[in-house]
C-alpha cells in the first residue's frame, strides 16, 4: 500500500500556483504587482491614508527559466506600515490575513496572493521578497527578506536588519526578483492594470514606471478616502451545511439561539420561533452548539433553510460613486463625452451587490471599427484576464448598444473609441477560480450588470441623438437654401409667369423659409447654450475649471448615490494582512 | 396622339388643373402666404366599403404639405416631376416609372443646380409620382405613366376583342385563333371592346398561372363555354382592370380559384374584388366586385381530405399574415361589413385553425384523373359551392 501523506498549505499552493493566478510569466508580473498595491490601498483605506504609490517595473536581466526576463517589482506605499512581529506571516504564509471571511468590501480576501508572489519569486530567483517597513511607533525602519518554508506553511525572516528610510514616517515597500514577461498594452497589460486602478481609485496618486518607459504620474482627483463599509456578518441563506457547522465551531460554547443570532445576519428571536415552526426541534434552541451533533445541525441547518428570512442588509456594500467616477475618467485620456451609473446596492443570489458603470468615448485612443475597451473590476480591482467567461462580459454583449447609436457585431462587444468600465463591489464576490479573473455568471448577477449597462447607455445615447439633433438643423437650413429656388423656377414656369412674379414670389419665399431658418438657428443656439451650461456642470464634477481643455461631456447627471445608504468607516484593530 | 389609352371620361383638364395649382401656389409665396398641396389620404383608415359600389373608396381624410423646412425638397421635387408629366402629356409621349426615374436623373445631370433633387433611389421618384396622382386625382395611365403589368393571360373560345389604336384604327382578336398562346391585355384593358361569339357561362381567374395553363392544356376552354384567367399572385393594374372590363361588358358571373390562406384573402382576392386602400382614387375602375371565392374553401379541405400546413408561427412572413389577417378582421372595411361575413369567417377560420391549403391541392384528390381539378371546378359552380 502506497504510503499517505499530509502536505502543508504552502506545499499545495507551491506545486499549483497557475490557480492563483502564476499560470505564465506575464501573468507572474501582472498577479504579483496587483497583490502588492491591493495590500497597500486596502490598508491605507482602513487607516484613512490617502494612498501615494511608487511603482517600478523593469526588466533587470534574463530569466532563469526559459523564454523569461528578470523582471524587478517594487511597490512602496505611505500606509500604516507592518508590526515587525507580522512580516514573516503577512508575506511567507498561506492563509493568514485579517479579511478572510469578515465581510468586508476589501481588495485582498482569503490571504493567498502575496506569499504566492513570494513563493514564485523563490523558486524562479531563489529570493523570496524584500521588505521595507516602519510603523508610526517605530523610530527605525525594519528591512528584511521574507522566504516561504513550503515544508511548515510559515514565513522565514532572513538579513534582518533596521536601518533610516529617508524622511519616511510610515509605509511598506516590498520588492521581488523573479521570472516574467513585461506587457505594457492590451487585456492583460501593465499600463492597462495601472488605468483601472487610477480609474476606480480616484483617491490615489501613482508615480510608476513600467518596463522601458519614462517615470508617469498620475495625480489623486479626489481628496476623500473612501468610506470602508463595517463588516457584515452572512446570511444565512448563503452557506451550505459543511460551512454552516465549519462557521460554528467559531462561536465557542454558546447556545443554538445565541450563535444563530450573533453568527448571521437577519436573524432576531422572532425567526428563531419561526425556525422551530419549520421543524427545528424545541430541545436544541438552548443547548450549547458544542455538544450538537452532526444530526442535530442538519435539522437546525434545514429548519434555517425552510424560514424566510429578510433580504441581507445593502449597507456593506461600498461605491465609487458618480461625481468620483467622473472625475477619474479624465485620468484616461481625452475625454469627449461619458455617462456614469451608480446603482442602488442589491441583493443577489442572497449577496448585496453594487454594479457601476462608467462608459466614456475617447478623443485620443480606440478607433471606430475597433471593439470598445473593456475594464472590468470586482471589489475595484481590475480583472484582466479570460474576459469571454465573465459576467460582466456577458451582460454587455446581451445589450443591444445598436439602439444607443453604438455599432455592435452579433453577440459581441460593439465597437467605437470607448472605455466601458464595469465594477462589481460585493462583500461576498463569486469568482470562477482562486486568481480572481472572471466573476461567475449568476443570471441575477447578469441582469444587475445588465440594467446598470443600459441606464449608461441611455444616458450615453441622449448625446449621440443631441449630436444628431444639431446635424438634423444644419441639414434643414442647408435644405432652405438648395430648394426653394427651384421651387419658385418650377411654379413661374408653371404657371406661366413673368419676371416680376418670380422676384416677388423669390422675396415672400424667403420671408417664410427665413421665419423658419431663424426658428432653427434660434434651437441650435438653444442646444449649444444647454450643452455649454451641461459642460460646465460636468467640469464641475470634474473638479477642474473650464479654461482647460475638457470638452464635451456629458452623463452622471441623476446621481442615484443619494440613495445608497450611508456606510461608516470601520478602523479595524485586527492585524492587518500587509 | 393625346387619348392614347383612355380609361374613363375623365372631365378634368390635367394641363389646365396643374397650371391653376402652380398659379396658386405661386400667389401665395408672393403674398408671403405658405403655399400647400393637398392630396387624399391613401390608407386603410381613411378607407370606406360602400356595399353598393362594391369597392372601397376614400373617406374625407386628406394629407396637406404645407412648405416648411422640412417639406420644401418634397414641394420642389413634386413641381419638377409634374413639369416632367405635363411634358409627356403634351407630346404623347409615354414612360414606366422606372424610366421616369432615369429622365430626372438625366436633367438633373445636365443642370447641377437640381442637384439636390436627386433621388437615390427609385422609391423616392414613385411617391411622388404617386402622390401627385393623388393630389390631382388622376390614374397614373392618365398622366401617361404605365407599368408593365403582369398577369392576365387569358384563354377563350368564344371571346373577340377589338383595340382601338392610337390612331384610331381598330384591331379584331379572336381568342380562339391564337392556338395555345393567350391573350394579355398589359396595361391597356379600358382602350378595350368586348364581344361574345357565343354565350359565355362564366369566367374563372386563377391565382397561380401554371394552374391555369395546366387547366388550359387539358382542354377545359375547349370542354367549357368559358374564360380562363391567370392572375399570376396578387393582382396588378392590368388584372383588376381587364376582370372589371369583363364584368361591365360581359356580364358573366366570374370566380377566382386560388390558396386557402390570409395572403391570398386578404392580398389577393380583396384586392381583386375592392381594390386596395393604396389606391383608393381608382379602385372603381380597377376592381371587380361581383367576383366570388370559389375555393379553396375551409370545407373543402375536409369535403376532399385535401393535404395542408400548419401555419409556422416562427416564420417571420407566415406570422406577419396572421398578425395582418387579426387586424384586417378590426380596421378593414370590407371584412368588417357584414355582407362579407362569409370572407370574414374564411379569416377567422384561418387564424383559429392555423392552416393553410394550397390550390394544387385538389390534384391529390384522384391522382390518376388528369382532369379532376376540372371536375372539381365545375362541381362547385354547379352547386353554388362558394363564397
Amino acid at each position: 500500500m502506497s504510503k499517505i501523506t499530509k502536505s502543508s498549505t504552502a506545499e499545495y499552493f507551491a506545486k499549483n500556483l497557475q490557480q492563483v493566478g502564476f499560470s505564465s510569466p506575464l501573468k507572474a508580473v501582472l498577479t504579483t504587482l496587483k497583490e502588492a498595491v491591493d495590500n497597500s490601498l486596502d490598508a491605507c483605506e482602513e487607516h484613512g491614508i490617502l494612498p501615494d504609490l511608487d511603482i517600478e517595473v523593469t526588466k533587470v536581466g534574463n530569466g532563469s527559466t526559459k523564454n523569461t526576463d528578470l523582471v524587478r517589482i517594487v511597490v512602496e506605499d505611505n500606509g500604516p506600515g507592518i508590526d515587525p512581529d507580522n512580516i514573516a506571516k503577512v508575506f511567507g504564509e498561506y492563509l493568514a490575513s485579517s479579511k478572510f471571511g469578515r465581510g468586508q468590501c476589501s481588495r485582498g480576501q482569503q490571504g493567498i496572493g502575496i506569499s504566492a508572489a513570494t513563493t514564485w519569486a523563490q523558486m524562479t530567483n531563489a529570493r523570496g521578497v524584500q521588505v521595507i517597513s516602519k510603523t508610526k511607533n517605530m523610530r527605525k525602519a525594519i528591512s528584511a527578506q521574507v522566504d516561504v518554508d513550503i515544508k511548515t506553511n510559515t514565513g522565514v525572516v532572513k538579513n534582518k536588519e533596521m536601518i533610516d528610510w529617508k524622511n519616511k514616517n510610515t509605509g511598506v515597500r516590498v520588492e521581488f526578483l523573479m521570472d516574467g514577461r513585461i506587457q505594457l498594452n492590451g487585456d492583460g497589460g501593465l499600463q492597462t492594470y495601472i488605468e483601472g486602478t487610477a480609474l476606480l481609485n480616484p483617491h490615489v496618486t501613482m508615480k510608476f514606471k513600467l518596463g522601458d518607459l519614462d517615470w508617469q504620474k498620475s495625480d489623486r482627483v479626489s481628496n476623500d478616502s473612501p468610506d470602508i463599509p463595517e463588516a457584515t456578518l452572512p446570511h444565512p441563506h448563503t452557506f451550505k451545511l459543511g460551512e454552516f457547522i465549519t462557521h460554528a465551531t467559531l462561536y465557542g460554547k454558546i447556545s443554538v439561539s445565541k450563535f444563530l443570532k450573533t453568527g448571521f445576519s437577519r436573524v432576531s428571536d422572532q425567526s428563531i420561533s419561526d425556525f422551530v415552526k419549520a421543524g427545528m426541534p424545541k430541545s436544541l434552541v438552548e443547548k450549547p452548539i458544542t455538544s450538537l451533533s452532526e444530526e442535530d445541525f442538519k435539522k437546525v441547518f434545514q429548519a434555517v433553510q425552510a424560514t424566510q428570512l429578510m433580504a441581507p442588509s445593502t449597507k456593506s456594500v461600498l461605491t465609487v460613486g458618480e461625481d468620483s467616477l467622473s472625475k477619474s475618467i479624465n485620468r484616461l485620456g481625452k475625454v469627449d463625452f461619458f455617462s456614469v451609473v451608480t446603482r442602488k446596492p442589491t441583493i443577489c443570489d442572497f449577496k448585496p451587490v453594487v454594479v457601476e458603470v462608467a462608459l466614456a468615448r475617447f478623443i485620443d485612443r480606440g478607433n471606430e471599427d475597433t471593439p470598445v475597451q473593456l475594464l472590468r473590476f470586482a471589489n475595484r480591482v481590475p480583472l484582466q484576464f479570460d474576459k469571454s467567461g465573465c459576467a460582466i462580459t456577458w451582460a454587455i454583449e446581451s445589450v443591444n448598444w445598436k439602439s444607443y447609436g453604438l455599432s455592435q457585431p452579433k453577440e459581441s462587444l460593439p465597437q467605437g473609441p470607448y472605455v466601458f468600465a464595469v465594477s462589481i463591489v460585493s462583500p461576498f464576490i463569486k469568482f470562477k477560480n482562486a486568481s480572481k479573473e472572471t466573476i461567475d455568471a449568476s443570471e441575477e448577477l447578469v441582469e444587475e450588470i445588465r440594467r446598470a449597462l443600459m441606464q449608461a447607455g441611455q444616458k450615453l445615447s441622449r448625446h449621440i441623438k443631441h449630436e444628431m439633433k444639431e446635424a438634423d438643423l444644419e441639414r434643414k437650413l442647408a435644405h432652405i437654401e438648395q430648394f426653394g429656388p427651384i421651387l419658385v423656377e418650377k411654379l413661374v414656369h408653371l404657371a406661366g409667369a413673368n419676371d416680376a412674379r418670380r422676384k416677388k414670389a423669390e422675396e415672400g419665399l424667403k420671408k417664410i423659409l427665413g421665419r423658419d431658418s431663424e426658428v432653427a438657428v434660434s434651437q441650435l443656439e438653444e442646444a449649444q447654450s444647454k450643452l455649454a451650461e451641461q459642460k460646465k456642470k460636468e467640469a464641475k464634477k470634474m473638479g477642474i475649471s473650464l479654461d482647460e481643455d475638457v470638452d464635451r461631456s456629458d452623463g452622471g447627471t441623476a446621481s442615484d448615490e443619494d440613495d445608497a445608504e450611508a456606510t461608516k468607516t470601520k478602523k479595524s484593530t485586527k492585524k492587518q494582512k500587509k | 396622339m393625346a387619348g392614347l389609352a383612355k380609361i374613363r371620361e375623365l372631365r378634368l383638364d390635367i394641363p389646365k388643373e396643374a397650371k391653376n395649382l402652380a398659379e396658386r401656389m405661386l400667389k401665395d409665396l408672393e403674398n408671403s402666404k405658405r403655399p400647400y398641396l393637398e392630396a387624399v389620404k391613401t390608407s386603410l383608415d381613411n378607407s370606406e366599403y360602400n356595399a353598393k359600389v362594391g369597392y372601397l373608396t376614400p373617406g374625407d381624410k386628406v394629407v396637406r404639405t404645407e412648405l416648411n423646412v422640412s417639406s420644401v425638397q418634397k414641394l420642389a421635387r413634386v413641381v419638377f416631376m409634374l413639369e416632367i408629366l405635363l411634358r409627356n402629356l403634351d407630346i404623347g409621349s409615354v414612360n414606366t416609372k422606372r424610366e421616369l426615374y432615369y429622365i430626372c436623373k438625366g436633367l438633373i445631370k445636365g443642370n447641377s443646380r437640381y442637384k439636390p433633387l436627386d433621388f437615390d433611389s427609385q422609391d423616392e421618384s414613385d411617391s411622388i409620382i404617386d402622390f401627385i396622382g393623388d393630389m390631382l386625382e388622376v390614374y397614373r395611365e392618365e398622366l401617361n405613366c404605365f407599368a408593365n403589368d403582369r398577369g392576365g393571360q387569358t384563354y377563350s373560345q368564344q371571346l373577340l376583342v377589338t383595340e382601338t389604336m392610337p390612331d384610331g384604327t381598330k384591331a379584331n382578336v379572336d381568342l380562339s385563333t391564337l392556338g395555345t398562346s393567350p391573350f394579355q391585355p398589359k396595361n391597356k384593358p379600358q382602350s378595350l371592346k368586348l364581344k361574345a361569339k357565343k354565350k359565355i357561362d362564366f369566367c374563372l381567374v386563377v391565382e397561380s398561372e401554371g394552374t391555369a395553363g395546366t387547366l388550359q392544356a387539358m382542354g377545359f376552354t375547349k370542354r367549357n363555354n368559358c374564360i380562363l384567367m391567370g392572375a399570376q399572385g396578387v393582382p396588378s393594374n392590368g388584372v383588376r382592370g381587364w376582370c372589371k372590363l369583363i364584368e361591365n361588358q360581359l356580364d358573366v358571373p366570374m370566380y377566382f380559384f386560388g390558396d386557402l390562406d390570409a395572403y391570398t384573402m386578404q392580398n389577393i382576392f380583396r384586392t381583386l374584388k375592392a381594390g386596395s386602400a393604396a389606391s383608393l382614387i381608382r379602385n372603381g375602375d380597377f376592381s371587380a366586385p361581383n367576383v366570388r371565392f370559389l375555393g379553396v374553401l375551409p370545407s373543402d379541405v375536409k369535403k376532399y381530405d385535401l393535404p395542408h400546413y400548419n401555419v409556422k408561427e416562427s416564420d417571420p412572413q407566415e406570422a406577419r399574415a396572421l398578425k395582418k389577417a387579426k387586424d384586417a378582421l378590426e380596421n378593414d372595411p370590407f371584412f368588417r361589413d357584414k355582407r362579407n361575413k362569409n370572407l370574414s369567417d374564411i379569416l377567422r377560420w384561418l387564424i383559429k385553425e392555423k392552416i393553410r391549403c394550397e390550390q394544387q391541392s385538389y390534384f391529390s384528390v384522384d391522382p390518376r384523373d388528369p382532369i379532376k381539378t376540372e371536375k372539381i371546378i365545375l362541381e362547385k359552380i354547379k352547386r353554388g359551392d362558394y363564397v
